[in-house]
């Protein structure tokens, strides 16, 4: 599945990974309050290509930042790189990114997990360094817990999306990738906040980093389906949890389990209109000959450039929005984003946050995932996806190793109430010991 | 989801598949789409939006700015005489 390196390749590997480490270690960069951050492929920068993993987007190089880029590089942050993802964020283990693979920092026969996956494998493998991600249905806590690290997934119409290439304009959010909860105190409310260029994020309420996690609510629908490690390690923090404090309880999310075919079918709804942009001319590869009609031309591009996940996603959200479908897909699935939607407030009406593991197993290794079919792929998102679909903020939170291999656990708080996840972190790391890769020259 | 639509999707998509892709995509589709058939078992719901969350349109004044060099506009996109140049439409 993934190529051999060749002696060109690792010697180019090794040049950029030198400008690469003097980039964060050069100590006049960093005084004077300045930080070094890398943002997720789909966020446009000044100065780099946006690619967001598709090469159908090779070349190009936008020449503004996007808002949250922009306001980090207001306050002294020092955009070191661009992150590899899973192509317009397709996939949960960032193998369809069109320009190679991202390996896992703690076992580099695992995966990082996806889409953000290069976000989640910097924040693990550099002290101090905060990562841009992005979720649709789960591409912050997914690469988190398998990388071993906080992802913070903003409630949706938080943090301003002008400048992120969209996969589903519904589902999008910015979020951050970090070591620690100090972090995200210093950084949610910078990148956070109504941006006249997003109309959805002019609708939110200030920003409130105050809260608290006082009782959690734990579905049983999130304990069925997960492998022997992850569900010890859950079950481990849950007590961890109790023995600080925090009141427990079981409740039942039944509506859970339409969450994955509606993510999907309004994922791949939003995205195949909005891939529909990606044509050969405008953005990126513009290699090809205008001699032809355009259908032909056009179906060309397309054709050679999308990888095969952007494919099959397009051809089941085109299908989706077809007449005779759109009811019975397109519609039904709106109406149970709102189902979910109401069964997460009455939870939270006696509760501050649902908890559960983030993924069902740990990080696989290539091998397996090779082995996996796409539905098997989408329905391991069945955790990350509910809250997504709800636009609920939610953070991963690592919370146990299996032979080394980070664990994580997922809190979903309601909407607009980042604080009390931010509170939860800051009091979880006091309590237990997060590690990170040893990096050797 | 049989070969048949996969080939009428994928035209209007403008994606064009080779048979072993549209084999391929046929049956990925069948596995997903019956699985999704749960949704039919959803209760409905009257009142839904497109979002998560209530979105108000907001106006704002139009800025003024250039955010690149014409001249390497139209190096980029391959212009002939400032024409754009596209494919022929028919």
């Amino acid at each position: 599945m993934i190529p051999f390196p060749t002696v060109d390749g690792l010697q180019a590997l090794d040049e950029r990974h030198a400008v690469f480490c003097e980039r964060i270690e050069d100590p006049l960069a960093l005084e004077h309050g300045k930080f070094h951050f890398s943002a997720k492929d789909n966020l446009c920068a000044r100065g780099f290509q946006a690619r967001a993993g598709s090469r159908i987007l090779k070349g190009y190089r936008p020449p503004f930042d996007a808002t949250p880029i922009r306001k980090l590089r207001e306050i002294g942050g020092l955009l070191i790189g661009k992150t590899n993802m899973d192509e317009f964020g397709f996939g949960t283990f960032s193998t369809n990114s069109g320009f190679g693979i991202p390996r896992n920092p703690f076992d580099t026969e695992r995966c990082c997990g996806g889409s953000s996956g290069g976000a989640a494998a910097a924040a693990s493998l550099i002290p101090e360094h905060l990562s841009l991600g992005v979720s649709t249905g789960g591409s912050i806590s997914c690469p988190a817990s398998f990388c071993g690290v906080i992802g913070l997934t903003p409630t949706y119409g938080r943090v301003s999306r002008w400048g992120l290439i969209d996969y589903g304009n519904s589902l999008d959010k910015v979020g951050l990738l970090t070591r620690t909860a100090r972090d995200l105190e210093r950084y949610l409310p910078v990148i956070s906040g109504p941006d006249a260029k997003d109309p959805t994020s002019q609708s939110q309420p200030v920003l409130d980093m105050r809260g608290e996690v006082a009782t959690v609510a734990v579905p049983a629908e999130a304990l069925v389906g997960l492998s022997p490690e992850v569900a010890s390690s859950f079950a481990e923090a849950v007590k961890e949890l109790g023995r600080n404090g925090v009141k427990v309880r079981e409740v039942r999310m039944p509506s859970l389990r339409y969450a994955i075919p509606a993510y999907y079918i309004l994922a791949t709804s939003e995205a195949s209109t909005n891939l529909a942009r990606y044509c050969g001319m405008r953005f990126g590869v513009m290699n090809h000959e205008f001699d032809q009609g355009f259908n032909d031309f056009f179906s060309e591009t397309r054709s050679e450039d999308f990888g095969p996940e952007a494919k099959r996603r397009i051809l089941l959200g085109t299908f989706s929005r077809m007449v005779g479908f759109r009811n019975r897909y397109y519609v039904k699935a709106l109406q149970v984003r709102q189902l979910i939607i109401r069964e997460y407030r009455k939870v939270f009406e006696s509760c501050d946050a649902v908890l559960t593991p983030t993924m069902p197993f740990i990080a696989p290794r290539f091998d397996e995932i090779a082995r996996m079919r796409p539905l098997e792929m989408y329905q391991a998102d069945f955790l990350t996806v509910p809250p997504n679909l709800a636009g609920m903020p939610h953070i991963s939170l690592p919370c146990g190793y299996s032979r080394g291999i980070p664990i994580g656990m997922q809190a979903v708080a309601p909407q607009w109430a980042e604080g009390s996840l931010v509170s939860l972190a800051r009091s979880w790391e006091e309590s237990f010991h997060y590690r990170f890769p040893e990096v050797t020259a | 989801m049989d070969r048949e639509t996969v080939s009428k999707v994928a035209k209007v998509a403008r994606l064009r598949l080779t048979d072993e892709e549209t084999e391929q995509y046929a049956a990925d589709l069948e596995d997903i789409l019956s699985a999704f058939s749960v949704l039919d078992e959803a209760p409905a719901i009257e009142e839904y939006d497109l979002g998560p969350i209530k979105v108000e349109d907001v106006l704002r004044e139009d800025v003024v700015y250039r955010d690149s060099d014409p001249a390497e506009l139209r190096e980029i996109m391959g212009t002939k005489d400032d024409w754009v140049r596209g494919p022929r439409l028919s």
